[in-house]
């Protein structure tokens, strides 16, 4: 099928009375969710999964895919208006969108960002409807040499991105590897890690380890200093960029794109490196560097469309290949093993219409998000001033009835409070979880990829190397891995990721 | 030595790699051609030991972060209440567990006040929550628990 049939067939399945319903409803829910301080998307989706369950697949996942959008552009709501970033892509919208905010350009701050998002959402769009349907007829040759240096690279890819030594970012992986086995092994049937429960025969439900670990984990680091939290919120006044700004934010608009669609494909690179390196561009190219971190709104401009671009790219790996680049798209693929659906290079001739379905309704929803966004906004500021003390009940009420309503267990809900204790170790600790979560997605895929290269090439392991794409893949992991040695990479590493704290 | 980041995070490491190697020994290995269940746990739990005893050095090595103040009620008064809430979820039914959950998750904050607005809030909330997630959603939850229910027949 070409692209244009297949967007033809996009339209007419996103554009159903339901479809489109929901689609707005994910984008409104999305957002309304997302504004909420300390919510970043991971926390976002789990609360909302079980109002997809009950609808058809294709409205399932479109009404997810919105979700998703609209807590990315309600978190950097948030990080313009109140400076506290729900996650670590929207630190640097913080930097100047905030200080822009102080300056009582609020307004023009997230209008910049809503305007970066929204061409960097059509252009993330277009690029997915072009270059999918290639990599995915390409991917079918993929041996499982090839997948297991592909699951590699994303995973390390995840631990140099991560906060804090790559040691522990390495630890943390493996810890979610060996959290991924819990369960029947596929290959033998025999039952690993279940310790006689039978409820653990299914494995870990990677749902309920996400929402405990960053839903319920933040809600215990929040209570903490909760007589710390100030809860200024900028006013907001007018929503029209100046001829002037239009002028500042239209280059860096068109850069930060460029660089979130092609670092938004990485395997475990995703969102956060795509923001960071438009901010560090830009202040590179800008004539006026000494502004950045006082309100430039290039500095706004750039990283959110940069963000938003790899928001939707980053779709590109777990459709063609079925392999998440980030822990929120593995929380995705969890969301839709729960309807059913396997990603996977098949996805797209075996259910064409559910695949430009999404890729034309990622573009709705940029659409929608732009016109809900900008009226509402003063809805938006009311919700991010409510207090926490009202909200952490509501929170931990929601993610306890999502988590039990994904298999109607309450083995489900124990095991949630018992992540949400380790999560808020983890980060009393210094471990970013972010690689764990992604491990154990990946984890059970590597082992299953493994187990079929040695077994076709009959326990030879150096099939790896001797398979161009696969050597290509293990090249590229080890000058990832290489360049943390590097003491200038670490310093930019360093700074980078420390903000993100 | 000190309790810091790192002698916590090494110690949890190397427990958690030994526990599910020596697990793993139970399960059979296999060849590298024929990989057996136990092949992968193996050597995924032994790189955890070696990467908890490399943080453990660390923290030898090189002064970590001291170990920050834990605030312990929250995180026991939060987790127990949701434990709660997984225990009467079925037996008294959704409105309930919610009401439960959110007084008592709602005690761990210094802004909490039980008074009789606090309490009508979370009734309020309970209503609205088996509205939304029973009759919209139509999760297959419960409104009125298995026990209320046996009560009520007598």
């Amino acid at each position: 099928m070409d692209i244009f049939s297949g967007l033809i067939l996009g339209f007419s399945t996103a554009t159903t009375a339901s479809n489109f319903l929901y689609c707005f409803l994910g984008v409104l829910l999305g957002t309304a969710v997302g504004v909420l301080p300390g919510l970043g998307p991971i926390a976002t989706i789990s609360m909302l999964l079980p109002f997809t369950f009950g609808l058809p697949v294709d409205t399932a996942l479109i009404m997810l895919a919105g979700i998703f959008y609209g807590s990315q552009y309600g978190g950097s709501t948030t990080a313009i208006l109140m400076n506290l970033p729900g996650e670590a892509s929207s630190v640097v919208t913080t930097l100047d969108g905030h200080e822009m905010a102080k300056q009582g350009k609020a307004g023009r701050a997230l209008a910049a960002a809503a305007i970066g998002s929204f061409f960097a959402g059509t252009v993330g769009t277009l690029f997915i409807a072009i270059s999918a349907p290639l990599l995915a007829s390409f991917a079918l040759t993929f041996g499982p040499a090839e997948y297991f240096s592909l699951i590699v690279l994303g995973l390390i890819t995840s631990m140099v991105l991560a906060s804090g030594s790559l040691l522990t970012a390495f630890g943390m992986a493996l810890l979610g590897i060996i959290l991924g086995m819990i369960g029947t092994d596929i290959n033998s049937g025999a039952a690993r890690y279940t310790f006689g429960s039978p409820n653990l025969l299914d494995g870990l439900d990677f749902v309920v380890v996400a929402t405990g670990i960053f839903g319920l984990g933040d809600v215990l680091a929040n209570l903490e200093n909760e007589r710390g939290r100030v809860a200024g919120v900028a006013a907001v006044s007018s929503l029209f960029p100046t001829r002037e700004d239009w002028g500042r934010m239209f280059a860096p608009i068109l850069r930060g794109t460029g660089l979130g669609v092609l670092l938004g494909v990485l395997p475990g690179a995703g969102v956060l490196l795509a923001s960071f390196s438009a901010y560090a561009l830009e202040k590179k190219v800008s004539r006026r560097p000494e502004e950045f971190g006082k309100g430039a709104i290039e500095g706004v401009a750039a990283p959110e469309a940069a963000n938003n671009a790899a928001a939707q790219t980053c779709f590109i790996p777990m459709l063609t290949l079925g392999l998440p680049g980030t822990a929120t798209m593995a929380l995705m693929i969890g969301a839709l093993v729960v309807q059913g659906v396997q990603p996977g290079p098949e996805i797209l001739s075996q259910q064409p219409a559910l695949f430009w379905g999404l890729v034309v309704s990622m573009w709705l929803g940029n659409l929608m998000l732009l016109f809900l966004n900008l009226p509402l906004v003063g809805m938006w500021a009311k919700l991010i001033s409510v207090p926490y003390h009202f909200l952490f009940p509501v929170i931990c009420v929601f993610i306890a009835i999502g988590v039990y309503s994904i298999n109607n267990n309450v083995f489900d809900v124990y095991l949630m409070a018992l992540f949400g204790v380790l999560g808020y170790f983890f980060k009393k600790l210094g471990a970013e979880p972010a690689p764990l979560i992604l491990a154990m997605i990946l984890g059970p895929m590597a082992e299953e990829y493994l187990r079929r290269t040695l077994l076709i090439s009959h326990g030879d392991a150096t099939v790896f190397l001797t398979s161009p794409l696969s050597l290509g893949t293990l090249v590229v992991a080890g000058l990832l891995l290489l360049s943390i040695v590097s003491p200038r990479f670490r310093k930019v590493r360093e700074e980078g990721l420390q903000e993100a704290d | 030595m000190k309790l810091s980041q790192d002698v916590l995070l090494g110690l949890f490491f190397t427990v958690v790699g030994a526990v599910s190697a020596l697990i793993a020994t139970h399960y059979p290995f296999g060849t590298s051609s024929r990989m057996g269940p136990g092949y992968f746990p193996i050597i995924v739990s032994s790189l955890l030991v070696v990467t908890g005893l490399l943080v453990l050095l660390r923290a030898r090595l090189a002064s970590s972060e001291p170990l920050p103040v834990i605030g312990w009620k929250p995180l026991v008064i939060v987790p127990a209440a949701i434990v709660i809430f997984g225990l009467v979820i079925e037996p008294l039914g959704l409105p309930l567990a919610v009401l439960l959950l959110t007084i008592l998750s709602a005690t761990t904050s210094v802004k909490f006040r039980l008074d009789w607005r606090a309490f009508a809030g979370s009734l309020v909330f309970a209503a609205f929550c088996s509205v939304l997630f029973v009759e919209l959603l139509g999760l297959p939850v419960p409104i009125v628990g298995n026990w209320l229910q046996a009560v009520g027949s007598y």
